[in-house]
């Protein structure tokens, strides 16, 4: 008896508490604003986009003297950890100006806070970008974000375990999957090394195959499209016969993805052009490497050799009290530098999504690590082939149950049968 | 005969136990002396490597050895305010009879079950009024104080305490009672130092909590130079290509405060764990 007093008391206190946060979340925004004029950026890679950010605020400043900026690390889920908390309690302390924010996260933040962030249609035009992004920042119409990196995705490739396996260079390009697998049993047989490595964690190969196809785990409504799609049902046969035909190597994380490639134990890598960095980073295996599109599933017309995985963008957080300094800070870097992007592709090996940046000088340089290809204008190219695709609101959390999907389909399922069931899991997965 | 071979067994079991608890540690060790690369290809050798890691990590924006001051300075004064307050809870609790005595604890106790993901927002919100309030601003977010305040009084802390009192003999409280010692003075001169084990089991436990400790700073600290080495060490990983070397070297020294705590008062803390007053 005592004990049931004293949890309805305990649960009242929490209800109270809860109730408050809910009902006052307006009032937070006046006494929020700040009277100083230092802008503040996150971004979450030291080596990369921290880098990039940096370079800006030089740029910036040589024009603007007085501009005081300040731009932090932190990690990519902190980020979305103190967005989430910030923004649902209407509180603005120590909220960034700027932040630059995943491309498969985007649609929900603008879904649930749209009134937070700023529209940037004043300062830039979709048109100036890689085409694929416009499906990425748009809400109702307008512009909300500066795209920044390419997840442009490609094939790296060892040329001479190719070479090895009897094929060329020339094989590789707008390779199907089929033909791919072809290779890679070749590969396998001459070299005795996989073609690939798969994480059976990570939907990544999935989501390009889909993206190639211009298709998604929700439609263009942002509806839950499982059952019936074409293009998943593709992707997961292809994904089999990848397993079935033994070319793959099974690795559990990232480090042992990397570290794969890095000791020369797998012919190819086909992800996004952000691996680049790490590709290079084996010294010892320089020249050895050739880029190619990414490969097409030949069963689907629509499926091309062009596809995306991850990439980014610039937001501004418009209540935080620097909106128009912000604004014309993106506006004279990210926005239209090309000069900026010709520096960062030598500093962090950037592929950028600024049209604009295609014709600068470092692009059409050969990389030595590459035998020579101009990697970078051949990704830049590739890039404006890649179909426009809305992410939705919720790509990591339907990942999270169709990882199951995956198992249960490798483990001998009837594919069909798995996604009608998986159609249901999902939309309730998203409903809540 | 059967019993040599039984003892055997039993070595050759806790050998192999014992070897993959400290297959993490020697494994942070030797990432710590190689260069990124070498890391992720699997290499088990120490390098040399070691003196470049650690410039790179001094070199680097993040400010570790800020973060490591920020950190002591976090854990020490929690932990000692944590001992004053939370010990005399639980030792009240036990010594001192009132009639709502066991539903307050009862609250308290309550309390644990509540996840802090629930209390995250309501707890940010209060906060964020501090920094208007008069004296409260030392609390308020963005100050070493904030992170501190919410670990001072913890159910865990006041229960542990709680239990470990009531095995303290009611006896010598009466006898120094009669002798006129106050009540103040019978919890600082009788209780505290015949407890002493229960504290340092108290005080490692508090410490790496206060170390480890990583939602709360993250949402309350927000200015770069304020964060915590949790912080500063989550940033270094989520680089798309980490610099696994780096990373070991900032983990291998973001350790030595906790181990070096333990090997100070591992006997104590042994003794705190298996029961503290003896006789």
């Amino acid at each position: 008896m005592k004990f049931k007093k004293i949890a309805a008391m305990a649960l009242a206190g929490v209800m109270t508490l809860s109730l408050a946060a809910c009902g006052s979340s307006g009032e937070g925004k006046k006494d929020a604003k700040k009277d100083d004029n230092k802008l503040t950026i996150w971004a979450w890679d030291e080596a990369f986009n921290i880098k990039a950010a940096n370079e800006a605020k030089e740029i910036y400043a040589e024009k603007n003297p007085d501009a005081e900026i300040e731009v932090v690390t932190m990690a990519q889920d902190d980020i979305v950890a103190k967005l989430n908390t910030s923004l649902s309690s209407g509180s603005y302390d120590g909220l960034p100006d700027i932040v630059l924010i995943e491309d498969y996260r985007i649609q929900g933040y603008l879904t649930a806070y749209q009134d937070e962030f700023a529209a940037l249609d004043d300062i830039a035009s979709p048109d100036d970008f890689a085409a694929y992004k416009a499906g990425v920042n748009q809400v109702d119409g307008k512009m909300y974000g500066i795209p920044f990196d390419s997840g442009v995705a490609a094939m790296f490739y060892r040329t001479d375990m190719i070479k090895e396996a009897g094929y060329t260079a020339e094989d590789m390009q707008n390779l199907t999957w089929d033909k791919y697998i072809e290779i890679g049993k070749a590969v396998k047989e001459k070299t005795g090394k996989h073609m690939l490595t798969l994480d059976p964690s990570d939907l990544g190969q999935i989501r390009m195959m889909l993206q190639s196809a211009g298709s998604w785990y929700t439609d263009e409504e942002g509806k839950v499209n499982i059952k019936d799609n074409e293009a998943l049902k593709q992707a997961f046969a292809t994904y089999q016969k990848i397993v079935d035909s033994g070319i793959s190597k099974q690795v559990a994380d990232w480090d042992q993805f990397v570290g794969a490639f890095n000791n020369g134990d797998v012919a190819s890598v086909p992800t996004g052009c952000w691996i680049s960095p790490s590709v290079v980073k084996a010294e010892d295996q320089s020249g050895k490497w050739g880029v190619a599109p990414f490969p097409k599933m030949a069963e689907n017309a629509d499926s091309v050799n062009a596809s995306s995985i991850g990439g980014a963008g610039w937001y501004v957080l418009k209540n935080v009290g620097h909106e128009k300094l912000a604004k014309e800070f993106l506006k004279e870097t990210f926005a239209s530098n090309s000069d900026l992007m010709n520096q960062l592709v030598v500093d962090i090996n950037l592929v950028s999504t600024l049209k604009a940046a295609e014709t600068a000088e470092n692009y059409t340089k050969g990389v030595d690590f590459y035998g020579g290809q101009k990697v970078f204008e051949d990704l830049a190219a590739w890039q404006n082939n890649v179909p426009t695709v809305n992410y939705g609101q919720e790509t990591y959390a339907i990942e999270d149950v169709m990882t199951e999907a995956l198992q249960q389909i490798l483990s001998g399922a009837d594919v069909d049968k798995v996604l009608g069931d998986y159609q249901q899991q999902v939309e309730a997965a998203v409903a809540k | 005969m059967r019993k040599k071979i039984g003892n055997a067994m039993k070595y050759i079991f806790l050998s192999v136990i014992s070897l993959i608890s400290i297959f993490p540690f020697f494994w942070m060790i030797v990432a710590a002396t190689n260069e990124s690369v070498e890391v992720t290809k699997g290499t088990l050798i120490p390098g040399t490597y070691f003196m470049e890691n650690l410039k790179t990590l001094l070199a680097s924006d993040l400010q570790y050895i800020n973060a490591f001051k920020n950190s002591i300075l976090i854990a020490v004064v929690t932990t000692t305010l944590a001992m004053v307050v939370s010990s005399a809870a639980g030792y009240a609790f036990v010594v001192y009879k009132n009639k709502t005595r066991e539903r307050v604890f009862n609250f308290i106790f309550l309390s644990m079950m509540v996840p802090f993901a629930a209390l995250m927002v309501p707890l940010f919100r209060l906060f964020s009024k501090f920094s208007n309030l008069g004296p409260l601003k030392v609390i308020a977010l963005n100050t070493p104080m904030s992170v501190v305040i919410i670990a001072v009084a913890t159910a865990f802390l006041i229960f542990f305490f709680k239990q470990n009192a009531q095995t303290f003999p009611k006896e010598l409280i009466e006898a120094a009672r009669i002798d006129g010692l106050s009540e103040v003075k019978i919890f600082t001169k009788i209780f505290m130092p015949t407890m002493k084990s229960s504290y340092a089991a108290a005080i490692i436990v508090t410490f790496m909590t206060s170390w480890n400790n990583y939602l709360w700073p993250l949402i309350a600290l927000q200015s770069p130079e304020k964060r915590t080495l949790p912080l500063v060490l989550s940033a270094m990983g989520s680089s798309y290509t980490p610099d696994y070397g780096m990373m070991m070297t900032a983990v291998v020294i973001a350790t030595l405060p906790t181990a070096l705590l333990f090997f100070l008062m591992q006997k104590q803390f042994v003794a705190g764990m298996t029961g503290s007053v003896k006789g």
